[in-house]
């Protein structure tokens, strides 16, 4: 059985918590969700299915200071420019109390050569159901989402990684939607740094 | 409105949760705040490695560090994943130990799920303030790599081996080493090994590269074993030994660093440094290494997920154990060490319930744990060759053997002891313990070539040729080629009065290693035994050139050119003999029976 008993600093608190995601929700609908808050690093609004241009739409949330991600970021380049026939991928960086020179500082550190975004109201992340960095999601040319979660399985448990990866959902996610297939899986939890709670 | 109406359930479930958790804190405190109650914890536990420099991958120096990871924090805490500290808590207590309390652990979760308050800024702690550079002060002597690593971006653990030569003056003595292995966020682990006879050069492709190898093998020619522990690990402070308890470093002996290495997703510059203080007092206590292993038990099938292996010896004196070392590769499941006392009692040394190789590390009692003299020390290792084990570096598992390479597994377990008793007596417990431990390998393992040799050079010490011999012989059949091995077995030939058969493992021993004065000196002794007087001159003429400051073959090749009749060569060579070492007897009376005959021949 239920019994509130909370104190009214506590519920104060609440209350603000509940209108605060209040604000936050309309600009999501089901499956198309919409592009606001989602910038470049010069600060202007980006459409990634825009500059996809019908391609497949792929995903990577990742920080610059997630040990994990990092340790991703050789196989994340490999990927994009082993696939960037069929699939166009970015890096979303969702945390907001990142600067753009953090970022620009960390795409130049790890070697990285594909677009990044930042996710300042968290839409994409909303969208895609991603919890920690790294995770994946990739979305059809027409903005459906068909894979969200793991690049494989490297890491199936924090602090403690294979020597290598057995498995490679992402890989086998993007082969399925450039070919017009239906996904392998549709999700696989991912492992890494939870994204922090901003205000 | 559909997805309007989801979050509203949502909210409401979060809701109750949280104002559960209210109403179970309620009753004993108020709200966990970072000021009051998470601050002085990380600074204590976690900031020591989160700190700009160090090991940890981020800050958490602060409360935003802090919150950005406060679920992180939790989860990690609550798993024990954080700090990393493998042993589980026990009877005895090591230094330094990084366990957080269970309170510690609900905290960080209570915090994190209350959204992470700051609370009342007049309760935070000072930030901690941690020295850069040398710990320990100012080094005695400090080396640098001399080529640094590059370390890929990606790929698996990789193993590098740096060699630091020395060139001091003199003896020192090395009361700690630091170890700054370099960019700290992807070094595992880093550990010193003594090389006195630069056995590791030859592994470089040029001197000053460095070589990859997961494990060390260090060649010792004397009977000295390394005794000490320099090890480092992520937050491990720099180890100071004890009064009397330093380290002889004697001119030109090599320092290797083994370092473990983890790909950070960067290309990193890996170039380590060590700072080396030294002590005015030479040793007067001489701890002992005892090494138990079984590698050769290791024979792991595929899909074994609990296969066992143990070890155990019986200690011939009474000790202080200082420190242990456990030690397997990824397939390592649950470590556990004990020692039964005589009296009964068994006392868990050390228990490891989950092994990660990416956190073993050598662990310091906080007190010395005495062991009495027929104490038996064991190990008994779990080993995990299933899909199951996420560091399994095969997929599908394949049978496993013991061995060097980080895709073999080992069975090791190192005790540091310190005997106790008047010096004499730790003299005799040291060589109790080493003569037992080689009898107790060769008994597991007869192909054991360093026992064997070992076990025989400890009965020539004791004067006990007659049992060397057999061990000699052994060591020799297990490496026929080796200079050491087949010059021992000719000096105890020639000891035991049979040159006739010392000539074929001196001649050996001189071929292999044409630079090693101590064959040719007895192969020289071995000829002129046997009456060939010219062969003895050409290989004592050979010893002296090795090294010309050795009195007896100086005084040898004297005595054999006496034989040949050439006296007034002799009478060169056993002055010369004679003003390298004033004491020498044996030159002195050959010197002057030679120049009697002279004297007498010169008369008409």
């Amino acid at each position: 059985m239920f019994v509130w008993r909370g104190d009214r600093p506590q519920v104060a608190r609440l209350l603000a918590v509940l209108t605060f995601l209040a604000v936050l929700l309309p600009p999501f609908a089901c499956s198309q969700f919409r592009t606001k808050g989602i910038v470049d690093l010069d600060g202007r609004a980006a459409d990634p299915f825009r500059i996809a241009g019908g391609k497949v739409v792929v995903f990577l949330f990742v920080r610059t200071d997630c040990p994990i991600s990092n340790r991703y970021a050789p196989a994340i380049q490999e990927m994009s420019s082993r696939y960037e026939k069929g699939a166009e991928f970015f890096l979303v960086y969702p945390v907001r109390s990142e600067t753009t020179e953090q970022i620009r500082n960390h795409l130049k550190e790890y070697g990285y050569k594909l677009a990044a975004l930042r996710d300042l109201d968290r839409g994409l992340v909303r969208a895609s159901e991603t919890r920690v960095t790294p995770e994946a999601a990739v979305y059809s040319p027409d903005g459906r989402l068909l894979y969200h979660g793991r690049i494989d399985d490297w890491y199936t448990e924090f602090g403690r990684s294979r020597q290598a990866p057995t498995t490679h959902e992402l890989s086998s996610a993007v082969e399925a939607a450039i070919a017009r297939k239906p996904v392998p899986v549709a999700a696989e939890p991912a492992v890494g740094c939870f994204l922090p709670v901003e205000p | 409105m559909v997805l309007g109406g989801l979050l509203g359930i949502a909210l409401c479930l979060g809701a109750g949760g949280r104002n559960h958790a209210a109403n179970e804190r309620a009753a004993k405190a108020e709200q966990v705040t970072f000021n009051r109650d998470i601050a002085p914890i990380l600074f204590h536990s976690c900031a020591p490695c989160h700190h700009p420099g160090e090991a940890g991958p981020f800050p958490l120096l602060g409360y935003d560090d802090a919150a950005k990871f406060a679920r992180q924090i939790a989860y990690v805490t609550e798993r024990r994943i954080m700090p990393p500290w493998l042993p589980a808590p026990g009877n005895l207590k090591f230094q330094g130990e990084m366990r957080l309390s269970d309170e510690e652990i609900s905290s960080f979760r209570l915090w994190a799920d209350e959204g992470a308050p700051r609370g009342d800024a007049k309760d935070l702690p000072p930030a901690p303030a941690f020295r850069s550079g040398w710990q320990l002060g100012k080094p005695d002597l400090i080396l640098r790599a001399r080529k640094p690593y590059i370390l890929a971006a990606g790929g698996s653990d990789n193993y590098w081996n740096f060699i630091f030569p020395t060139e001091e003056k003199g003896t020192r003595w090395v009361k700690a080493i630091e170890i700054h292995p370099g960019e700290k966020r992807v070094v595992h682990h880093a550990n010193i090994l003594v090389d006195r006879l630069h056995s590791s050069r030859t592994q470089e492709k040029s001197p000053g590269d460095g070589f990859p190898g997961m494990e060390l093998r260090i060649e010792s020619q004397t009977f000295d074993p390394d005794s000490h522990f320099f090890f480092w690990k992520p937050g491990s402070v720099p180890h100071e030994e004890s009064r009397g308890m330093a380290l002889r470093l004697d001119p030109g002996d090599d320092l290797v660093l083994n370092t473990h290495l983890q790909p950070s997703g960067k290309p990193e510059r890996i170039e380590p440094t060590l700072g080396l203080y030294f002590s005015d007092e030479p040793a007067t206590k001489f701890p002992m290494l005892l090494e138990l292993q079984n590698d050769l038990a290791l024979d792991i099938p595929p899909g074994a997920a609990q296969f066992p292996v143990s070890d155990e010896f019986t200690i011939t004196a009474d000790v202080d154990l200082l420190a242990i070392y456990p030690h397997a590769h990824y397939l390592g499941k649950e470590l556990r060490a004990s020692a039964k006392l005589p009296d009964g009692t068994l006392e868990t040394l050390i228990f490891i319930p989950r092994w990660d190789l990416n956190w073993q590390a050598v662990f310091y009692y906080a007190e010395p744990v005495f062991l009495p003299k027929g104490s038996v020390v064991s190990m008994q290792y779990l080993y995990d060759n299933s899909e199951a084990n996420l560091a399994n570096p095969f997929h599908p598992p394949q049978r496993v053997q013991g061995g060097n390479r980080t895709t073999d597994e080992m069975a090791h377990l190192w005790l540091q002891v310190l005997p106790r008793g008047t010096p004499e007596q730790q003299e005799e417990a040291r060589r109790s313990l080493q003569e037992s431990l080689a009898r107790h390998d060769i008994a597991r393992n007869p192909a054991d070539f360093a026992a064997q040799y070992n076990l025989a050079a400890m009965l020539q010490v004791r004067g006990e040729i007659s049992e060397a011999l057999p061990h000699y012989r052994a060591a020799v059949q297990l490496r026929p080629h080796d200079a050491i091995a087949n010059n021992a077995l000719g000096g105890v030939l020639l000891a035991m009065g049979n040159p006739a058969e010392a000539l074929e493992p001196l001649e050996t021993a001189a071929r292999s290693q044409p630079n090693y004065f101590p064959a040719h000196y007895n192969l020289g002794n071995a000829f002129a035994s046997l009456g060939r007087f010219s062969d003895a001159i050409g290989e004592f003429q050979t010893a002296a050139r090795l090294d010309p400051s050795d009195s007896m073959a100086e005084a040898n090749w004297g005595a054999a050119l006496v034989e040949t009749g050439d006296l007034s060569a002799a009478r060169k060579h056993l002055k010369r003999a004679v003003e390298l070492d004033s004491k020498n007897e044996v030159a002195r009376q050959n010197l002057g029976e030679v120049e009697r005959r002279l004297s007498s021949a010169e008369k008409p």
